[in-house]
């Protein structure tokens, strides 16, 4: 095969699975015996578990066992407790990237009586299935000390901590901020976000003596795998992680939340493997959002455009139990070339679980204030907003002083306005209209840090001729299983039906979380490695004694098509493999990335254009269309890549005009629901035309990809809200836009 | 991708495709008995709850004590009632208490894990069957209101090992992401298609969909394969 397969539209290898309905996520497995677990919330927000009622629950049909801070491990040692098995301490997670055991919530399930948020679990019933164990939790009651609860960001005073180590400063931003003869001054929101992963979370969890396993809808096998080994105190060899498919995530399943903890707590407790799947409900409370953020943002221009300071300061909400930083500021010094920049950070406490990563976490949020900042400062100078953009483009990364690896932000202007067809925008308010509608077009930067981890990966050649790839990352549906397949295909010539990938699993070599749009960049640079290194060893069996290649020297042969070749002749790896007692070879590889970082600075960009249709007779306002440019270096698989730009685009959409996570003045959400949560559905959706450019960025591994999955949800929002703006000239600084905003 | 034959003992699905119903009998097999199973002895509820309260989905016939099986034709145990479901062109009979919901009994009872749940309260579409050739969500409907109904799920699409063309259009268009919501798209798309009442334009389309989330966002590709299959089916 000379065909090139990176780079090329391939159907996904995983495909026929899932749409078989063969794709094992999750709750799709049943493990002999198995029990239910159904988690019991808490019903308030901020106070004290002053008692809990189990009587009723306990008799109930089915009930196998409830487990509740009365007969949890941590507190009750095993002597006292029979039911808790020997091991009966419970330990916190460092909970740490570096370590790589970081968890969604530190505190343990059940560590103390305190209540800091809604639907916090008080209990988790288990029984003989899922109907008993659901309406047996039911019946479980409590009864609490109320203490008033911070409900929100939004309606509470406190400024909060600063995160010291978000703050950047260069030059003199407020002098420049003084003296400088055209500002802005103006204070963004945006409402908190839940991620709403289809697949609700879930775990089953299941014990062989001190060996524990767990099926968990998860971003990241191996980080689960050493929290677990942290917190039940055993290493990691014995616990287990296994997530083959994902019914996605988008942050939420970064790193493990405690509803896996409590049903491994369980099992052990019973004997049994326990299936906990949390409710739609919960999976708003106990399974991360995206805080809601505020920013402030101070800029200032000459008469001509160019930037001469930015200062954008912001405050998210972090919870009562952890301390959770949303980086909201960090593309700000990145975005322009601008000599006066300061950025910083503060968290806000609130009765709110913990939040976590949801897509492009912090840059997001940031672009939508830092994207209509300057569009508002476009239209302060009289200035189109592509112009502006144009006049402050930085040529190196100012932050740095690094050169772009490749940075083509032009190019994505250039081929995005065209495409849409800017030049024909009228710039006067309100101008452009069809009919009874009024249509507004807008603009915004998307951009997101390429970032890369490092990677062990091993593949085995087999002489029943299949290539087998295993990497112990997964496929959350971003398309890892085909890019691997792609990458294994490429490089030995065996066609794709041939390949065999391994993924979602923490006993296989360790590989990255899937998140932050560095799976791509990190996987495949050790899988090629490893597939070398296979092909390395098959040339040593080639050429041992009695081998088809005998007497010749490895590096005489060559590897193409599935076969080596010395030139005159060519045997298939199958006939070679035949030959020996294993009848396979297998090579490993682990992969890092190197000191590029300290050549260049690594960055994607790309522009959104977005039209709106502003119907006032019926207060209708919809996206009609979005044109998007989007330079990631290389696709390789510009068929999944294209889709998953696409993908955060309809989920920006739901930034801008739909998704809010609403508390009542108690603290409890009061749409935790498909229904009250609004997300895009499929008649919200507009013409979507995305063109992603090809400039492999080869600094940063061989493939020349730097990850895709985050761009397209930065700027978004902000080009929405510009958009808006220029319909109806009403500017909407708080997001989602309401329709309640624009009516007059 | 995933071996589904990985030999680690716990890993594969045991009872995968094997009765797992509180009490399940397939029709084509007549001689097979119906059984009710209760909870093993060994667990903490078998000291604690009362006889009648044992009975589970576990159905490991080979731990459970001879004289706990039903017999063929037994009446359906206290608090269940005995309906046949046909699936997928293959009928089974159940024992299912007025509690459970369709989308459960499918996935848990007969392991039919294809149809998906991702709200349990009739707002995403991840559910979506068709009951006698209607499109329904699975988790608003109780299972007991389907005796002698015609089920087919995302297991049923497909006929002779052959992709039915709406999966292939979904293949080729890359019309899914994760997949999840996928089984309900597709069950979804199939009864549009062959609804008159839905015109075949792409806005008709959008908003005939629009009862099926994709949290993913593939809309746009979801759009172009049902436009796609539409020629082929
Ligand atoms: S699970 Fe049935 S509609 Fe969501
Ligand atoms: S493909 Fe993931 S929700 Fe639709």
């Amino acid at each position: 095969m000379t065909e090139t397969i990176i780079g090329h539209r391939t159907t996904r290898v995983d495909g026929e699975l899932k749409l078989t309905g063969k794709a094992d996520y999750t709750s799709d497995h049943n493990l002999p015996n198995q029990a239910y677990g159904y988690p019991v919330p808490s019903t308030i927000a901020c106070g004290k578990l002053l008692e809990l009622d189990i009587d009723e629950a306990r008799q109930a049909p089915g009930v196998i066992e409830i487990v509740h801070r009365g007969n949890f491990p941590q507190l009750q040692p095993s002597d006292n407790n029979p039911a808790c098995g020997t091991a009966a301490r419970l330990y916190r997670s460092p909970s740490t990237m570096a370590e790589q055991n970081k968890v969604g919530e530190v505190r343990l399930p059940f560590e103390d009586d305190g209540i800091h948020y809604e639907g916090q679990y008080i209990a988790l019933v288990v029984a003989d299935t899922f109907e008993h164990a659901r309406a047996a939790a039911r019946l479980v009651k409590a009864r609490y000390e109320v203490h008033e609860a911070v409900p929100g960001l939004f309606s509470t005073d406190d400024e909060g901590e600063e995160a010291g180590d978000e703050a950047v400063s260069r030059g003199d931003p407020a002098g420049a901020y003084e003296t400088a003869p055209v500002k802005l001054d103006q204070t963004y929101t945006i409402a908190m976000e839940t991620h709403m992963a289809m697949e609700m979370h879930a775990s089953i969890a299941t014990w062989e003596d001190d060996r524990l396993t767990i099926y968990e809808s998860t971003q990241g096998v191996v980080f689960q795998r050493n929290a677990l080994a942290q917190i039940f105190g055993i290493p990691p060899e014995k616990v287990t992680v296994i997530a083959h498919y994902i019914g996605s995530g988008f942050g939420s399943k970064l790193f493990m939340w405690p509803h896996a903890v409590m049903t491994a707590v369980a099992s052990r407790m019973v004997g049994r493997p326990v299936k906990t799947v949390l409710s739609r409900q919960q999976n708003f409370c106990n399974a991360g959002n995206r805080p809601a953020s505020r920013q402030h943002v101070r800029m200032a221009a000459d008469r001509d455009g160019k930037l001469l300071s930015i200062r954008h300061d912001s405050q998210n909400e972090t919870s009562f139990i952890d301390s959770y930083t949303e980086s909201i500021g960090s593309g700000t010094p990145r975005a322009y070339a601008c000599d006066n920049v300061s950025v910083s950070q503060r968290r806000v406490q609130v009765n709110h679980g913990t939040p976590t990563s949801m897509r492009a976490p912090g840059e997001v949020s940031g672009s939508v204030a830092l994207e209509i900042a300057m569009d508002e400062l476009a239209i302060e100078l009289g200035m189109d907003p592509l112009e502006l953009r144009r006049k402050n483009f930085a040529e190196r990364d100012p932050t740095a002083d690094l050169p772009w690896s490749g940075n083509h932000l032009r190019e994505c202007w250039d081929d995005a306005s065209r495409r849409f067809g800017w030049e024909k925008r009228n710039p006067e308010i309100g101008s452009m209209r069809d009919g009874h509608e009024i249509i507004g077009w807008g603009m915004a930067d998307a951009t997101w840090e390429a970032m890369r981890s490092h990677c062990k990966a091993r593949v085995e050649l087999r002489a029943d001729g299949k290539v087998q790839v295993a990497c112990g990352t997964q496929d959350i549906g971003t398309g890892t299983y085909t890019i691997v397949a792609q990458t294994a295909a490429e490089l030995t010539g065996v066609p794709l039906s041939r390949i065999e990938v391994k993924l979602g699993d923490s006993m296989l070599p360790a590989g990255p979380l899937s998140g932050g749009s560095m799976a791509t960049a990190t996987v495949l640079p050790a899988v090629a490695g490893a597939t070398r290194d296979v092909i390395e060893q098959l040339k040593q069996i080639a050429i041992a004694d009695g081998a088809p290649f005998a007497g010749k020297e490895a590096d005489s042969l060559e590897f193409k098509n599935g076969e080596l070749s010395d030139g005159s002749r060519s045997v298939s790896f199958v006939d070679i493999l035949n030959a020996v007692p294993r009848g396979m070879v297998e090579g490993e590889a682990s992969a890092a990335p190197g000191d590029e970082q300290d050549k260049f600075s690594f960055r994607s960009f790309g522009a959104h254009f977005v039209e709106i249709r502003w119907d006032p007779g019926i207060s209708r306002l919809r996206v009609s269309r979005v044109v998007s440019t989007i330079d990631i270096g290389r696709a390789i698989n510009p068929l999944t890549a294209k889709n998953q730009v696409e993908g955060a685009i309809v989920m920006g959409m739901g930034m801008g005009m739909f998704e809010e996570t609403e508390y009542d003045p108690a603290g409890n959400i009061y749409n935790n629901n498909y229904a009250d949560y609004v997300v895009p559905v499929h008649a919200d959706i507009p013409d979507i035309e995305v063109e992603l450019l090809d400039n492999p960025d080869y600094n940063f591994n061989e493939f020349g990809a730097r990850g895709v999955g985050e761009i397209g949800i930065t700027g978004m929002a902000a080009a929405i809200s510009n958009a808006v703006y220029h319909a109806t000239g009403k500017r909407i600084r708080d997001m989602p836009i309401k329709i309640a905003d624009l009516i007059d | 991708m995933a071996d589904k034959d990985d030999k680690r003992p716990d890993h594969d699905d045991q009872g995968k495709g094997r009765a797992r119903g509180v009490e399940i009998h397939d029709a084509r097999a007549p001689s097979r008995r119906n059984f009710l199973k209760s909870v093993g002895a060994t667990s903490l509820a078998a000291a604690t709850a009362p006889a009648w309260a044992r009975v589970g989905y576990v159905n490991h016939d080979e731990q459970e004590p001879q004289d706990k099986r039903a017999d063929e034709g037994e009446a359906p145990a206290k608090g269940t009632q005995r309906i046949t479901l046909n699936v997928n062109g293959q009928a089974h009979t159940l024992d299912v208490t007025p509690n459970m919901v369709l989308l459960d009994v499918l996935r848990h009872q007969l392991a039919l894990t294809g149809t998906k749940k991702g709200c349990d309260i009739g707002q995403c579409g991840a559910c979506t069957v068709h009951v006698n050739g209607v499109s329904i969500n699975s988790c608003l409907s109780l299972a007991v209101m389907h005796d002698g109904d015609e089920v087919t799920t995302v297991e049923g699409l497909g006929q002779n090992g052959k992709l039915h063309p709406i999966q292939q259009a979904f293949l080729d268009h890359d019309a899914y992401q994760c997949g999840y919501c996928t089984p309900g798209q597709m069950m979804s798309a199939v009864a549009i298609l062959n609804d008159a009442e839905v015109a075949s334009d792409d806005a008709a389309v959008r908003e005939a969909m629009s009862g099926n989330i994709c949290r993913c966002g593939a809309y746009k590709n979801i759009l172009s394969a049902i436009q796609t299959a539409r020629k082929n089916v």
